[in-house]
């Protein structure tokens, strides 16, 4: 186990719609990641996830919570303080098609953060750098002056890596990093990130839709629903013993590539996600769980831990517990 | 067995551009039963969009060229029929769920609007206004949305339902095959789920037949019952679910694909993905297309094409299978 490297504590982002109609994207998330770990973020589209890892690296300002960095509270850090360790913190966005610059070069654009945070001497120490960079990803040197339009959607995304792993941070916010990809080339971005962590050191915060490939990556997985957290346990127990009916609902809903689970599906959950605009206090997850009764709605349902490491924010579950 | 409904022989398609020449589609050849599903599975670019829109006549005109090839569609050749006849087949015999539900919907016309259009386009039985109205009132309560939001517009409908409007369109005329291409592929997991089981079900009860063109090997395990692999326009290896799914022989390309999706059953420390990248479609490799990423590729694999060998249900188009027991070229005879 690892250091700590970062802390929330019950942080909360809100956007504010008009006067009276906020938007409750992250609501009360308290979290510890440790160091050189992995921890997964899964939920479906709209549930806070990107905004979450935004908040984290502070992209966006935090309504209320804390943000602790390597001990110290980073939440009301200004601009400049930031700029001091955002060199550790760094994201690898999900669209490769939409995060880069389409007027830049390769060799630029994996030069951009070494010339904006000033940490290289002169010219040829950059063009050193980046040619190890491009190494490290895997990028052929023969790509260095080629422009984005000329590179498929993997190699885009071995870009968007680079960039990240430029100045050397110690945590990554991968959001969605392979969902724009192919099967094929999703392994080979996977099997990189993976490789990366090994040599570097790397801690990720790995946000994504796609339960397999967070299974695969993760050490710990947290599941959100429309901003709050459902469920956080180690990746292995979650796949074993999900306890939440939001977790249990997401594990049957996905398509198995092998024909002996055909078949054994259970029904699908009813519904849809429900406007997270001035949500009602309960459990947001009452009007399409099966389990739901009437204690489920008008309090708020704690996150607690049921069994050692393992948080559930149900109160159907601990009932029978 | 049934008569074949659809029949896709050596089906050639290129977009011909003022510089290049891009061989989108190279000698696909499938049939598909009434009532039967077939699954297209391959990844971006290789050719499984511009199967079905050829299937519709659909194909841009400005660019496309179908180089050779027959389709039958029950029992008649779909080049040969004026574009008037075409337009009487599709919505009303063929009909096509679009991938992006955000996009394939009319944003200024009522839903209920949009499901009448095919049926007043292809009223064959005479039906009134009034009967009309009834039977798209009946396909959206088919596809589960409740009758009364028929005069609402698609932003009123969040991305699932609109997927389930589509799919309402499609099926409104009762078509004989459904093309679906990647139906799911916008919609979140739970949604899909649900979206999945419905068209399952739909298929059943109706009858049709259905191409699912698709990525994702697990809706493919789920729903269909033949398989296509496709790679670089052309059907690498074709079978039954079984042959696919447990079946011993393999392309090298199919078990790359299975080798890339983490398996959420089993644990792996690592993928096993397919090195490189596809080949660029303007400049095959000479011999067969995925010599230049196969781990197996042998020196005849770099200057013959292989031919499709057959095992009973099962096809493969590889030299590493030219002499093993079982696997037989009888596809040759055709030409």
């Amino acid at each position: 186990m690892g250091q700590p490297l970062i802390q929330l504590n019950d942080l909360t982002k809100y956007f504010n719609i008009s006067k009276t109609k906020s938007l409750h994207a992250v609501d009360g998330v308290t979290l510890t990641i440790n160091e050189g770990e992995t921890i997964g973020v899964v939920g479906e589209s709209g549930c806070g996830k990107s905004t979450l890892g935004r908040t984290v690296i502070k992209l966006h300002e935090p309504t209320s919570g804390q943000i602790i960095y390597q001990g110290e509270d980073i939440t009301n850090y200004k601009k400049s303080e930031m700029r001091k360790i955002r060199t550790d913190l760094q994201m690898i966005f999900q669209d490769p098609y939409s995060s880069i610059n389409p007027r830049m070069c390769v060799q630029d654009l994996i030069a951009e953060p070494l010339i904006v945070n000033k940490v290289c001497k002169d010219k040829i120490e950059i063009y050193d750098k980046v040619s190890d960079l491009m190494d490290t990803v895997g990028l052929a040197q023969r790509l260095t002056g080629a422009y984005p339009h000329e590179l498929d959607g993997g190699r885009r995304q071995r870009i968007g890596v680079a960039r990240a792993l430029a100045l050397n941070p110690k945590f990554i916010v991968c959001d969605e990093p392979v969902s724009a990809l192919d099967v094929s080339i999703q392994a080979q971005i996977l099997n990189l990130l993976m490789d990366l962590q090994d040599e570097r050191h790397l801690t990720y915060m790995f946000i994504t839709h796609n339960m397999s490939v967070v299974k695969h990556i993760s050490n710990e997985i947290l599941v959100m629903y429309m901003g709050k957290c459902v469920e956080k346990c180690s990746s292995a127990e979650l796949f074993k013993n999900p306890i939440h009916p939001y977790t249990k609902a997401l594990l049957a809903a996905i398509p198995i590539p092998s024909i002996e689970s055909r078949g054994k599906k259970n029904e699908p959950i009813k519904g849809e996600v429900t406007s997270p605009i001035n949500p009602k206090p309960g459990c947001r997850f009452a009007n399409r769980c099966p389990l739901a009764t009437d204690e489920c709605r008008g309090q708020d349902i704690p996150f607690e831990e049921i069994s050692p490491d393992h948080y559930v924010a149900c109160c159907k579950v601990k009932k029978e517990q | 067995m049934s008569e074949p409904l659809l029949k896709v022989k050596d089906l050639e398609v290129i977009y011909k551009t003022d510089l290049e020449t891009v061989q989108a589609v190279n000698k696909i050849s499938f049939e598909l039963n009434k009532g039967e599903t077939l699954g297209l599975v391959g990844e971006t670019g290789a050719g499984k969009t511009t199967t079905a829109l050829a299937i519709l006549r659909l194909l841009p005109e400005r660019n496309a060229r179908v180089l050779g090839g027959s389709i039958e569609f029950d029992g008649h050749s779909i080049f040969d029929i004026t574009e008037k006849e075409m337009q009487k087949i599709r919505g009303e015999k063929i009909s096509m769920i679009f991938q992006d539900p955000m996009t394939a919907l009319n944003p200024v016309m009522t839903v209920g609007d949009q499901i009448a259009e095919s049926l007043i386009l292809h009223n064959l039985e005479g039906r009134s206004r009034d009967q009309i109205e009834k039977r798209v009132e009946e396909v959206l309560e088919l596809v589960g949305i409740p009758a009364s939001r028929k005069k609402e517009y698609p932003h009123q409908f969040s991305g699932g339902m609109k997927q389930r409007v589509v799919i309402a369109m499609a099926l409104a005329c009762n078509p004989l095959l459904l093309i679906s291409d990647e139906p799911t592929t916008a919609l979140d997991v739970t949604i899909q789920a649900q979206v999945l089981s419905m068209m399952t079900e739909l298929k059943e009860k109706l009858g049709t037949a259905m191409i699912m063109i698709t990525h994702d090997l697990g809706i493919i395990a789920e729903t269909c019952d033949n398989v296509g692999v496709i790679y670089a326009g052309e059907i690498i290896e074709y079978g039954t679910l079984d042959d696919i799914f447990t079946g011993e022989h393999h392309h090298p390309y199919t078990v790359g694909l299975f080798g890339s999706i983490p398996n959420i059953e089993k644990d792996e420390p690592r993928l096993h993905p397919i090195e490189g990248l596809m080949p660029d479609p303007t400049a095959l490799p000479d011999g067969c297309n995925f010599s230049p990423r196969c781990p197996h590729c042998m020196d005849i694999c770099k200057e013959v094409n292989p031919d499709i060998l057959v095992n009973g249900t099962h096809k493969i188009k590889c030299h590493l299978f030219d002499d093993v027991e079982g696997f037989a070229a009888t596809e040759k005879e055709a030409e």
